[in-house]
């Protein structure tokens, strides 16, 4: 059984998980490195699956749960994908800096 | 300066979306008040978490510059300063609920979580960038436990920590390579400096004041949690636990129970939760017979979303066609290097029978 969960302590882990958000948010423009932007991203995840957890558990509601793992499959295949792409970006320049890959847009 | 009704808006997301109800500007409202700018600011008990914020926001600006020893010093001062100021804020908040154990957990969790995500940020090797993230990791699965989680915080561990940070570690040492490859050492100029960190932070600090403020303010606007005894619901759905759970719990009770009106086998009233028999028993249910963690997040997983569970296998898939398809390379050959590879080959397999015999 569910012990009690006010709105105060739920303020709490939502001002945690916005920490988290906003640096890995921060991380992502300031890192140069492909792999580490993609990395903060990550980071950008755990915050928002604390503050899902945090909710459904302050509305006695598992649907935040079930968000975290959708959370983790979104999480999993953006690996996948984006490891790819670096892996093909690296083989082409030789470099991980973001910056040599602008002339791609071009 | 008067501030418009628009700018209260901006703190509120509720009123956003229900525009007449003004839930949030009520207490105002009924003082008949008209605030100008500054009051707003310092009426607000927002002053000290915004001071907070803006501490924690020069702290990662600071950390995100190469510096001297003393800079550092003074950095990691600030750093103390701002986390303990925020830790008392977040410890006040959550001192109401009385319980002293889960706010020293929580405490040392949210604190190895912040710090060493701002590390992970501010780090110039890669590789330990993965590294302190799996401590972030490891920290928000305990926060996880906090929260009374427990399939989520070990599913975390195993498929971020486990899982994910593996695939990064793997990728990172395939791919990272020196500036000068003839250099022991594997750190790139590339890593150790920062991309308009001012600009970033600025930002990032500015979404998380806002965060913060509607946090705090709008905290008291939530809507009214569920019934806690709408857990008893995934019991009743589960008939061979349910069935056997109250059989031990009483052998003689006449199974089926009877539903009530509404159609439902657990009833609740004062005592808690409890079923009647065919025969007219009254058997009150213990709260350990509540389904676990990992029963209710499963129910309500294949129960109220199984279309996103079939997408997200569906997606799972893409991401790995996906992957296969784009991490594939064909060598193209020309006529002679074939033939070359190919005499390569033959001249290899008769050496090594050469050697046999």
């Amino acid at each position: 059984m569910m012990t009690e969960f006010g709105s105060s302590a739920l303020a709490g882990y939502l001002i945690i998980s916005g920490i988290l958000f906003v640096i890995g948010m921060i991380g992502f423009f300031v890192r140069r490195n492909l792999i580490v932007m993609f990395l903060c991203t990550e980071l950008m995840f755990q915050g928002a699956a604390i503050a899902f957890v945090a909710i459904g558990r302050y509305l006695f509601d598992y649907s935040g749960q079930v968000m975290v793992i959708f959370i983790l499959t979104v999480a999993a295949a953006e690996a996948a994908l984006a490891l790819a792409l670096v892996v093909l970006l690296h083989r082409q320049r030789n470099t991980l800096d973001a910056e040599v890959y602008t002339e791609l847009a071009e | 300066m008067l501030v418009s009704r628009q700018a209260f808006y901006l703190y509120s997301p509720s009123a956003v979306a229900n525009r007449g109800s003004w839930t949030y500007l009520a207490p105002f409202r009924e003082r008949n008040l008209t605030f100008t700018r500054k009051q707003l600011i310092l009426s607000m008990d927002l002053l000290l978490p915004y001071i907070a914020c803006l501490m924690l926001a020069l702290f990662v600006y600071l950390a995100l510059r190469p510096s001297p020893l003393t800079m550092r010093i003074g950095m990691i001062v600030a750093g103390v300063a701002a986390a303990g100021w925020l830790v008392g804020l977040v410890t006040g908040a959550v001192a109401e609920s009385g319980d002293s154990t889960h706010d020293i957990f929580f405490l040392i969790f949210s604190l190895s979580a912040i710090g060493s995500a701002i590390r992970m940020v501010t780090h110039d090797r890669p590789i330990y960038c993965a590294l302190h993230f799996v401590v972030v990791v490891i920290a928000s699965a305990g926060l996880l436990l906090l929260l009374e989680a427990e399939f989520m915080a070990f599913a975390l561990i195993i498929v971020y920590a486990g899982a994910i940070l593996i695939t990064y570690m793997f990728v990172l040492m395939l791919a990272n390579q020196a500036d000068n490859p003839d250099e022991l050492s594997t750190q790139t100029t590339f890593d150790q400096l920062p991309r308009e960190p001012a600009s970033a932070v600025a930002v990032g600090f500015l979404m998380l004041c806002l965060v913060t403020g509607t946090v705090i303010r709008g905290s008291s606007s939530l809507p009214a949690p569920n019934n806690p005894t709408d857990q008893w619901n995934t019991l009743a759905h589960l008939q061979k636990q349910f069935e056997s759970s109250v059989l031990d719990l009483d052998p003689s009770f006449m199974w089926p129970p009877v539903a009530s009106d509404q159609g439902n086998l657990i009833r609740h009233d004062g005592d808690g939760a409890f079923i009647i028999s065919s025969d007219g028993v009254r058997l009150l249910l213990d709260p350990e017979l509540l389904p676990q963690n990992t029963q209710q997040v499963g129910w309500s997983l294949v129960n109220d979303y199984p279309v996103s569970l079939e997408l997200a296998g569906v997606i799972l898939l893409m991401a790995m066609f996906g992957a296969a398809v784009l991490a594939r390379r064909s060598i193209e050959l020309t006529d002679q290097e074939k033939r070359a590879a190919m005499s390569a080959h033959d001249a290899k397999i008769s050496n090594e029978r050469g050697t046999d015999s």
